[in-house]
Order: structure tokens, then C-alpha cells, then sequence
């Protein structure tokens, strides 16, 4: 029973070691695409590793299983957030590395992007 | 745990540093979404340092409505006309 409460405190640690890295990128990269790209999926890893690491502590409980119904939501909801954020910002005109092309160009970007697909 | 505790609020002190800061508005909406989680981390935290176990219902929820409201606020965003910023680049 012990041995779970020390695993338990070693994956929290982990978690703040990812926070910890999440805070880093997002103050590192200077664009929006590459600090999405890194911190959404730092962020969700450290909040998952930190919901199982607690739900060691608790063993097997209530508490445990709201962890773990949290722990669904999280690994479904975080990344799709986080796809949706970037696909509206690139419908919305704006490409790597700060260029933010005008709605007037946008509108016949649009057009061929429908061409294509037909 | 309160170490763990302290550094969720400092991490959560650095996004916000980073919406402020951000440049474009994109910067900002991942930031807020970022913030919603890390407020999540710390009722998870709390929840568990207290044993209370009704405080991750607040968790569940507010989860899926910080969620929730950022994607509709992105599919909002992305129909608007987001020229270049008339002031600075």
C-alpha cells in the first residue's frame, strides 16, 4: 500500500516537471504556431500525469473515480480545444511567423480552397 | 502538496503574464484556455490535500465550461474580419 503513495508523489512531481517545461516553451517560442504546438501538448500530459499520481494516493475510492471521469474529460476535450484554436486562427487569416493575411486576399484563398476539394 | 500548490499558482502567474503580453489575439485565447486548466490543477490539488471529495464536481464542470466557451469563442474569432492591427505590426 505504501508503494503506491510513493509512485503516487514521483508521477506528481513529473507533472510539475512538465508544467514546468510548458511555462518554459510558451515563454520561448516567439510565434503562436510553435508555442501551440508545444504547450497544448505539455500541458495536457502534465494534467494527466498529475490525475493518475493523485488517484494513487486515494487508492481506490470516490475520489478516485471522479479523477478519473476528470481524467476522461481532460484527455478528450484538451487537445480537440487546443485543434480548434489553431484551425481558427488560420481560417482567420493568420500564417507562421506573424504574417496576418487581409480579409479581402482571404476571401478568394477561401474560394480555391473549395475549388480543389470538388 | 502545498509545494505543488505554490508552483501551479506561479506557472499560473506566468500565463498570465503571457495573455497579457501575447501579441496576437490567438495568444490570448491560448492563454485563457491554458488558465482554465492550470484552475483546474489547483481545485484537483486542493481537492485532494483536504480529502473533500465534493469539490471535484466544481472541477467537472468548470472544466467543461472553460472548454466549451473557448472553442466558441475561437469559431467566433475566425469568422470575424482580423485585418492586420491598424496601430503597431
Amino acid at each position: 500500500m505504501f508503494v503506491l503513495q510513493i509512485i503516487g508523489n514521483i508521477l506528481i512531481g513529473v507533472s510539475v516537471a512538465f508544467m514546468a517545461l510548458g511555462v518554459f516553451g510558451i515563454f520561448k517560442f516567439d510565434d503562436f504556431y510553435k508555442r501551440v504546438l508545444i504547450v497544448s501538448k505539455i500541458d495536457t500530459v502534465g494534467m494527466l500525469t498529475l490525475i493518475i499520481g493523485l488517484m494513487l494516493r486515494h487508492g481506490f475510492s470516490f475520489f478516485s473515480g471522479k479523477l478519473l471521469l476528470i481524467w476522461i474529460i481532460m484527455i478528450v476535450l484538451s487537445p480537440l480545444v487546443a485543434h480548434i484554436v489553431l484551425k481558427a486562427s488560420f481560417q482567420a487569416g493568420y500564417r507562421l511567423d506573424g504574417e496576418i493575411i487581409e480579409p479581402k486576399e482571404l476571401e478568394d484563398l477561401n474560394e480555391n480552397e473549395e475549388n480543389i476539394e470538388e | 502538496m502545498e509545494l505543488v500548490l505554490w508552483a501551479m499558482i506561479i506557472f499560473l502567474a506566468c500565463y498570465i503574464v503571457r495573455v497579457v503580453k501575447g501579441p496576437t489575439i490567438w495568444d490570448r485565447l491560448l492563454g485563457m484556455n491554458l488558465i482554465s486548466a492550470k484552475i483546474i490543477m489547483i481545485i484537483i490539488i486542493f481537492a485532494s490535500m483536504n480529502n473533500t471529495g465534493y469539490l471535484l464536481d466544481f472541477a467537472i464542470i468548470y472544466s467543461l465550461f472553460g472548454f466549451i466557451g473557448t472553442i466558441f469563442i475561437a469559431l467566433f474569432l475566425s469568422k470575424q474580419k482580423l485585418g492586420r492591427r491598424r496601430g503597431k505590426k
